[in-house]
C-alpha cells in the first residue's frame, strides 16, 4: 500500500516550489497516518503535563505544505548525556528515505497541557525551524481536548513581523514598539485539512458500516469543570506572571522619567554654569560624556511578556470556547426538561 | 632635581661651615700666632706619649665623623648608620679622655649636623619615596639613635646651636689649639712649667661655666682682666662696660677677634636681657604681692591667675567690703572659659570668696551672685556634653542649689532674672531690694540634665545606681522648692517650664499609694511611713494639676506636647484607658508627631507603648495589639524607646551620631520592660491571629494581622525538635499551636504559669487580674478558633457541650456564636428550642473560589497597567480616568453578583469590611510613629 500511496504523491513532489521568499500557504495538508502517530506517540510517551515532540515530514505543493508522514524524538533522561538529537533525527531521515518515505524536514510537533504552549521555548525552536526551512509549521496537539472527543489539532507559524523581531533580537521596548507587534500578531493559525488517500476512505467508510460502537454520547454532559479549573488555574498563574512583568516594567518607566529629569536638570545646570563662566570670561566647563553620567536603566525585556499575553489569550480563547459549549448545553437541558415537564 | 635639593639644602649647611671656617681660619691664624707665642714655651715638653694617648682616639673620632659626613654627602643612611654605631664605639672607648677634656666639639658638631640632615632627610618625603628599602630603615633607625643618644649631649648641642660658628670656630680652634691644652693637661700631668700651670688655672675657670665653653684659654693672652670682666659679667649680669671695654681691647686685638668678640657679646647680651627681663619680672610679681597686700587685689595679668596666690585671697587686714568681694568675683570670673584655666580650682575660690562674703555678712545679694556662680561653674567642669558629673561635683551642685533656693525663701527683696543687665545688678545696698542677675530655673534645669546624665552613665546592675538614684528625691525636692518659689514669683513660662520638669519626674511612677487606696487597702498598712506618704496628694491630682495649668497657659509647642504625652502615660500606667485614649485622640499627635524632635518623638513611643499595655490590661485586645504594632514591628523597639543602642554597622552610625543617640538614652529607672512589652504583643497578636487564620484558612491570599507573630510561627516551626518552651517567645508559640486546635486548657497553661508568671505576669500592678482577663479571653477566641476550624464537620452542635468544653457559662457562648452569625463569619443559625447551633453548608466550590481569586487578580493587574499608562500619560491626563475606572469597579461587582447565594463573599466582603474598620480605629496610631520608624526615630 505504501507504494501506491507513494506513487499517488510523487508526481506532485516534482512539482514543489524551489525556496520561496516569502512563503505563506493556504493551508496544511495532514495526512491521518501522521495523526495517529501523534496520538500513538503522546499516548504511549506523555503523562500528564509532559509534552512530546516530534520531526515532521513532508514537501510543498504548490501553495500548500502536505505533511506526509513523522517521527518522535526519541524520550531521553538527563543521564544519557552524549545522546546526539540531531545525529540521530539524520539517522532517522537517512533510514526514511532508503524506504522510499517523504524525508524532507516540514517542521516538527508538540503536544500541549490545556493548551500551553506559547512559550519561550516554542518560539526559539520555531524560529530557528523557520530561519532554516521557510515553510516549517509547528503541529499543536491538545491530548485533553482529543480525549474529550474532538481532536485538536493546530498548525501555527511565526508571522513574518515575529520573524524579523527574532532575527534582530531587539526584545526592548521601543524594539517592540517599532515592530508594531502584539500578542495576536505573533502567530499564525494555518489552517488544517487532513487528508487521505482515496483508498483510506474507503476503507475508513468500510470500518464505519461495521463499527459497533453504539452512537451512546453523552452530549449534555457537563462534568467538565475539572478541564475549567485546570485552565482557571493556569490563567490565573500567568496572570500573576502578567502582573509582575507590569510591575517591572513599570518601576522602569519611573526609573527612566526620574533618570531623564535628572539628565534635564544637570544639563541647565551645566548651561547656567557655562553662561556665567563666559560672562566672566572664564572657558566654559569642558563637555562630559552624559551618557556615561547617566548610565539607562536596564530594560526588561518584553518578549516574554508578549508571550504571556499570547497564552494568556489562549486559555481564554480556551475557556470561551469551553464555557459557550457548556451553556449552549445548559440552554439545551433547560428546553428539554421543559418540554418535559 | 629633589635629590639635588635636599643635598642642596645640605651643601648649604656645609657651606655655611666652609663660611664659618673661612673667618674661624683668619681668626685661627691669629691664635695660632698667639698660640705659638704660647705653644712656643711649651712645644719641647709636648711628648709623643701624650699624642698617642689622646690623639689617637680623637683621630679615629675624626675619621669616622670623615665617612660619616662622606656618607651623608652621598646619602648612604646605611653606612651613615654603621659608621654611627662604630663613633659611639669609639667615644666610649675613648671615655676616659673625654671625661677629662670635655665633649670635643668636632663630636657634638657632627652630631648636630647628623640630627639636622637626618631630620631634613626625615622631611623630605619625596626622597624618603625614592630611597630604597636598605637607606629608608637604616634613616629610621639612625634617626631614633641619634636621638636618643643627642640627649646625653643636649647642652652641649644647644650651646652649638645657639652659635654654630663658634663652635666651628672653636673647632678649628680646637684641631689646633687641642694639642695645645691637651698637653697642658698632660704638662700638668707631667708637672711641667709653671707657665703652664698659670695658663691652665684661667681655663679651668672657664670651664667651668659649662654652658659657654668657650676656649678662652686661647684668648687667654689678650688680657686675663677681661676675663676676670668677662667671668662678672656673667655673674652679676648687670655690667655694661664690659662690652666696652671688650671693644676697646677688640680694637686693639684683630678685626676677626673682634667680629668674634662680638657675636659672643650679642649673645651675652640677649641673655643678659633674658636674665635683666626674668628679674624684672620677679621684681614685678614681688610688687604685685605688695600691691596685693595694700590695695588688697592683685593685677590679673595675662588673664590666668597664677595658681599659687590663690588660697590668698585677700591679705590680711584689708578691709572686706562688698566692692572688693564683686571685683574679685568679676576678677575669677574672667578666667572662666579660658585655656589653662584650672577649673576646680575655681570652683574652690568661689567657694572661698563665698566663705569670705559670708563672715563678713555682705549680704544675701553677694551671696546669691557667688552661689549662682558656683553652679555655674560646677556646670562648666566637664569640658564637652557627653561627660558626666563627678559624684562629689554632683553633691556639691546639689547643696549648692538648696542652699540658694534656702536664701532665696528667706530673703523675699530678692530679684534675680536673665533680663537684668550686668551694670543694673543691686548687690551691694541692702535698703533696696538686690537684684542679681542669673536664672535659677535655668540651673535647675540643668541640674536635673545632669542628673540624667549621671544616671546614664552609671551601670544600672550596680549598687552605685541605686545610691545615685536616692538623690533623685533631693532632685525633686529641689525642683518642688523652685516650683513653690516660682509659682509666686516666676512669670508663667517659668512656671510652665518648672512645672513640665515636675511633671518628667512624676509621670513615669506607679503611684502605689493611691493604688492601694482605690483598693481599699489603707487601712492595713500600719507603719508610720507608709501612713505619711499616702497623705501626700495623690501623683494622679498633681499631674492633673500641672498639665492642665500647661496645657491653658503654654505657648510653646514642645512642653505642651511633652506635657500631654506624659499625661497620657500616667493614665496609662494607672490604667486609666479611656481617660488616655481620649486625651491621644484629641491631642492629635499622631499627625505630627513625625516633626517633633528625637527625645519627643522617644517619649511618644513610650507613650503609645503604655496606652497598649494598658488597654492590654484593661482586655481590649485589639487596641493593645494596633498600638503596639508599629513599635513591635520594626524590631527595633529597644532603640525606639531610648532604652539601648542596636548594633549597627558604622556606616549606617558614625561615632559622632552614637554620641548623640547615647546622650537620649532613658535612664534605666524609667524604662519599659521590654520582655513584657513583647509578650503582651504577641499575646494580643495570638488572641487576634489565631481565630482570623482559621476563619481564612482556605483564602488564597490572606492577610496577616501582624507579621511579628507569624515570624515567631515560623521560628517555632523550624526547630528541629520541639522541646518544652524555654522562652517567652517558645511560650506564646506553643500557646499559639495549642489554641489553633481549640485547646483552650493547654493554651492557657502555656501563657499563665510559673515561668510566664515571674517573667511577665506579675510585672503589672494588678496581676491577678489581668490573668482572670487573659483566661476569659483565651477561652473565647478558643471557642471562636473551634467554631472556624471544625464546623464543617458538624452539622449541628449543642451550645451546652461548648459551654462545658470551654468552660464559659451559656450566654457567653450564645453571645459569641451570634456574633460570628451576625458578622457571617460561621454559616450556621441557632436552634432555640434545643439549645442547638445549625451549620449551613455554604463554601464556595474550589471553581468559584478561583474565579473569585481570577476577579482580584485581574484587579491587580489592571490597577498595574492604569499605574503604567498614568506615567506614559503624565501624571493627571489619565486615559483611564475615574469614570473608566468606576466602570472597572462595577464590572467587579457585576462579576460578583451572579453568586450572591452564599455568604462567602460577604465574608470577603467582612474582610474588607474590617480591614477598613481597622484602620479607622488605628487611626490614631496610622500618622504617628509609621513615619517616624522611617526616619531615624
Amino acid at each position: 500500500m505504501l507504494t501506491v500511496f507513494f506513487d499517488l504523491w510523487s508526481d506532485k513532489k516534482r512539482s514543489k516550489i524551489s525556496s520561496v521568499k516569502t512563503f505563506s500557504s493556504s493551508c496544511v495538508f495532514v495526512r491521518l497516518q501522521v495523526v495517529l502517530k501523534i496520538i500513538k506517540h503522546y499516548q504511549e510517551e506523555g503523562q500528564g503535563s509532559e509534552v512530546v515532540q516530534g520531526v515532521l515530514l513532508g514537501l510543498v505543493v504548490e501553495d500548500r505544505l502536505e505533511i506526509t508522514n513523522c517521527f518522535p524524538f526519541p524520550q531521553h533522561t538527563e543521564d544519557d548525556v552524549d545522546f546526539d538529537e540531531v545525529q540521530y533525527q539524520m539517522e532517522m531521515m537517512r533510514s526514511l528515505r532508503h524506504v522510499n518515505i517523504d524525508h524532507l524536514h516540514v517542521g516538527w510537533y508538540q503536544s500541549t497541557y490545556y493548551g500551553s504552549f506559547v512559550s519561550r521555548a516554542l518560539l526559539d525552536s520555531q524560529f530557528s525551524y523557520q530561519h532554516a526551512i521557510e515553510e516549517s509549521v509547528v503541529l499543536i496537539y491538545d491530548p485533553i481536548k482529543t480525549a474529550q472527543g474532538s481532536l485538536c489539532l493546530k498548525a501555527y507559524r511565526l508571522t513574518p513581523k515575529l520573524m524579523e523581531i527574532c532575527k534582530e533580537k531587539d526584545f526592548s521596548p521601543e524594539g517592540l514598539k517599532k515592530a508594531c507587534i502584539g500578542y495576536e500578531h505573533m502567530f499564525e493559525e494555518v489552517p488544517i485539512v487532513i487528508k487521505n488517500s482515496h483508498l483510506i476512505n474507503v476503507l475508513l467508510l468500510d470500518l464505519q458500516e461495521k463499527s459497533t460502537v453504539a452512537d451512546k454520547h453523552e452530549l449534555l454532559n457537563l462534568s467538565s469543570s475539572n478541564h475549567l479549573e485546570k485552565s482557571l488555574q493556569l490563567l490565573m498563574d500567568r496572570m500573576d506572571d502578567m502582573s509582575q512583568d507590569i510591575g517591572k516594567y513599570n518601576t522602569y518607566c519611573r526609573n527612566l522619567s526620574k533618570q531623564q529629569q535628572q539628565k534635564q536638570q544637570y544639563l541647565q545646570r551645566r548651561q547656567q554654569e557655562n553662561a556665567q563662566r563666559q560672562s566672566r570670561g572664564e572657558p566654559p566647563l569642558p563637555e562630559e560624556d552624559i551618557s556615561k553620567m547617566f548610565k539607562p536603566p536596564q530594560a526588561p525585556a518584553r518578549m516574554d511578556t508578549l508571550l504571556i499575553a499570547g497564552q494568556i489569550n489562549n486559555y481564554c480563547q480556551n475557556i470561551k470556547e469551553f464555557t459557550s459549549q457548556n451553556l449552549g448545553k445548559l440552554f439545551m437541558a433547560e428546553a428539554l426538561q421543559g418540554h418535559s415537564s | 632635581m629633589s635629590r639635588f635639593f635636599a643635598t642642596g639644602s645640605d651643601s648649604e649647611s656645609e657651606e655655611s661651615s666652609s663660611a664659618d671656617e673661612i673667618t674661624p681660619k683668619a681668626t685661627g691664624t691669629t691664635f695660632n700666632k698667639q698660640q705659638a707665642l704660647l705653644l712656643s714655651d711649651d712645644e719641647e715638653d709636648t711628648k709623643r706619649v701624650v699624642r698617642s694617648a689622646k690623639d689617637k682616639r680623637f683621630e679615629e673620632l675624626t675619621n669616622i665623623i670623615k665617612t660619616i659626613r662622606n656618607a651623608m654627602k652621598i646619602r648612604d643612611m646605611s653606612k651613615c648608620l654603621e659608621e654611627f654605631e662604630q663613633l659611639c664605639r669609639a667615644f666610649l672607648k675613648s671615655k676616659t679622655i673625654v671625661d677629662k677634656e670635655g665633649v670635643p666639639q668636632f663630636y657634638v658638631r657632627l652630631l648636630a649636623d647628623l640630627e639636622d640632615y637626618l631630620n631634613q632627610l626625615w622631611e623630605d618625603k619625596e626622597g624618603k619615596k625614592k630611597m630604597n628599602k636598605n637607606n629608608a630603615k637604616a634613616l629610621s633607625t639612625l634617626r631614633q639613635k641619634i636621638r636618643k643618644y643627642n640627649k646625653d649631649f643636649e647642652t652641649e648641642i644647644t650651646s652649638y646651636k645657639e652659635n654654630p660658628e663658634q663652635s666651628a670656630e672653636e673647632e678649628e680652634k680646637d684641631d689646633a689649639g687641642s694639642a695645645s691644652s691637651s698637653e697642658s693637661d698632660d704638662d700638668d700631668d707631667d708637672g711641667v712649667t709653671a707657665k703652664s700651670l698659670l695658663k691652665k688655672k684661667p681655663q679651668e675657670e672657664e670651664k667651668a661655666p659649662e654652658a659657654n665653653k668657650f676656649l678662652k684659654g686661647a684668648a687667654d693672652e689678650e688680657s686675663e682682666s677681661e676675663d676676670d670682666e668677662e667671668s662678672e659679667d656673667w655673674g652679676s649680669d648687670s655690667v655694661d662696660s664690659g662690652s666696652e671695654s671688650e671693644d676697646n681691647e677688640g680694637a686693639a686685638a684683630s678685626l676677626a677677634v673682634v667680629f668674634l668678640k662680638k657675636a659672643q657679646d650679642g649673645e651675652k647680651q640677649t641673655d643678659r636681657r633674658k636674665k635683666h627681663k626674668k628679674k624684672e619680672r620677679l621684681e614685678e610679681e614681688a610688687d604685685e604681692e605688695g600691691d596685693g597686700e595694700e590695695g588688697g587685689w592683685e593685677k590679673v595679668k595675662g588673664g590666668v591667675p597664677l595658681v599659687k596666690e590663690k588660697p590668698k585671697m585677700f591679705a590680711k587686714g584689708t578691709e572686706i567690703n562688698s566692692a572688693v568681694v564683686i571685683k574679685k568675683l568679676s576678677e575669677i570670673l574672667q578666667a572662666r572659659g579660658k585655656k589653662g584655666t584650672d577649673r576646680a580650682a575655681q570652683i574652690e575660690l568661689f567657694h572661698a570668696l563665698a566663705g569670705i562674703s559670708n563672715e563678713n555678712n555682705l549680704g544675701e545679694g553677694i551671696l546669691v551672685k557667688i552661689k549662682f556662680n558656683i553652679v555655674s561653674s560646677l556646670y562648666d567642669y566637664n569640658p564637652n556634653l557627653a561627660a558626666f558629673m563627678k559624684p562629689e561635683m554632683w553633691k556639691k551642685c546639689l547643696e549648692c542649689i538648696d542652699e540658694l533656693l534656702d536664701i532665696l525663701f528667706n530673703n523675699n527683696n530678692i530679684f534675680i532674672g536673665e533680663n537684668i543687665a550686668e551694670d543694673s545688678e543691686n548687690l551691694a545696698i541692702s535698703d533696696q531690694p538686690f537684684r542679681v542677675r542669673g536664672c535659677i530655673l535655668t540651673l535647675v534645669e540643668r541640674m536635673d540634665e545632669e542628673f540624667t546624665k549621671v544616671m546614664q552613665n552609671t551601670d544600672p546592675h550596680s549598687q552605685e545606681y541605686v545610691d545615685n538614684l536616692k538623690d533623685e528625691g533631693r532632685v525633686c525636692g529641689i525642683i518642688d522648692r523652685l516650683l513653690q518659689y516660682l509659682e509666686s514669683k516666676g512669670s508663667t513660662e517659668e512656671v510652665c517650664r518648672v512645672f513640665l520638669r515636675r511633671i518628667m519626674h512624676t509621670y513615669y511612677k506607679f503611684d502605689y499609694k493611691a493604688h492601694r487606696r482605690s483598693l481599699g487597702l489603707q487601712g492595713e498598712t500600719k507603719s508610720e511611713q507608709d501612713q505619711e506618704e499616702s497623705e501626700g496628694e495623690d501623683s494622679a491630682v498633681i499631674m492633673d494639676r500641672l498639665c492642665k495649668f500647661i496645657y491653658a497657659k503654654d505657648r510653646t509647642d514642645r512642653i505642651r506636647t511633652c506635657a500631654i504625652l506624659c499625661h497620657i502615660y500616667h493614665h496609662a500606667l494607672h490604667s486609666r484607658w479611656f481617660q488616655a485614649r481620649d486625651l491621644m485622640l484629641m491631642s492629635h499627635l499622631q499627625d505630627n508627631i513625625q516633626h517633633a524632635d528625637p527625645p519627643v518623638q522617644i517619649l511618644y513611643n513610650r507613650t503609645m507603648v503604655q496606652l497598649g499595655i494598658c488597654a492590654f490590661r484593661q482586655g481590649m485586645i485589639k487596641d493593645a495589639h494596633n498600638a503596639l504594632l508599629d513599635i513591635q514591628s520594626s524590631g527595633r523597639a529597644k532603640e525606639l524607646l531610648g532604652q539601648g543602642l542596636l548594633m549597627r554597622n558604622m556606616q549606617e552610625r558614625n561615632a559622632e551620631q552614637e554620641k548623640i543617640e547615647k546622650r537620649r538614652q532613658v535612664p534605666f529607672h524609667m524604662h519599659i520592660n521590654l520582655e513584657l512589652l513583647e509578650c503582651v504583643y504577641l499575646v494580643s497578636a495570638m488572641l487576634l491571629e489565631i481565630p482570623y487564620m482559621a476563619a481564612h484558612e482556605f483564602d488564597a491570599r490572606r492577610r496577616m494581622i501582624s507579621k511579628q507573630f507569624h515570624h515567631q510561627l515560623r521560628v517555632g516551626e523550624r526547630q528541629p525538635l520541639l522541646g518544652p518552651p524555654e522562652s517567652m517567645r517558645e511560650h506564646v508559640v506553643a500557646a499559639s499551636k495549642a489554641m489553633k486546635m481549640g485547646d483552650w486548657k493547654t493554651c492557657h497553661s502555656f501563657i499563665i504559669n510559673e515561668k510566664m508568671n515571674s517573667k511577665v505576669w506579675d510585672l503589672f500592678p494588678e496581676a491577678q487580674r489581668v490573668q482572670e482577663m487573659l483566661v476569659r479571653k483565651i477561652q473565647e477566641e478558643s471557642l471562636r478558633t473551634y467554631l472556624f476550624t471544625y464546623s464543617s464537620v458538624y452539622d449541628s452542635i449543642s451550645m451546652k457541650t461548648l459551654s462545658e468544653m470551654f468552660e464559659l457559662d451559656l450566654p457567653t457562648v450564645h453571645s459569641i456564636i451570634s456574633k460570628m452569625i451576625i458578622n457571617e463569619e460561621l454559616m450556621a443559625s441557632l436552634d432555640q428550642p434545643t439549645q442547638t447551633v445549625v451549620m449551613h453548608r455554604t463554601e464556595p466550590t474550589s471553581l468559584q473560589n478561583m474565579a473569585l481569586q481570577l476577579a482580584e487578580k485581574l484587579g491587580g493587574l489592571v490597577e498595574n497597567n492604569e499605574r503604567v499608562f498614568d506615567l506614559k500619560q503624565g501624571v493627571y491626563g489619565g486615559y483611564f480616568n475615574r469614570d473608566q475606572k468606576g466602570g472597572y469597579q462595577q464590572k467587579q461587582s457585576y462579576q460578583r453578583a451572579p453568586d450572591q447565594r452564599g455568604g462567602y463573599q460577604q465574608r470577603q466582603g467582612y474582610q474588607r469590611d474590617h480591614k477598613g474598620g481597622y484602620q479607622q480605629k488605628q487611626n490614631y496610631q496610622r500618622g504617628g510613629y509609621r513615619t517616624q520608624n522611617q526616619s531615624s526615630y
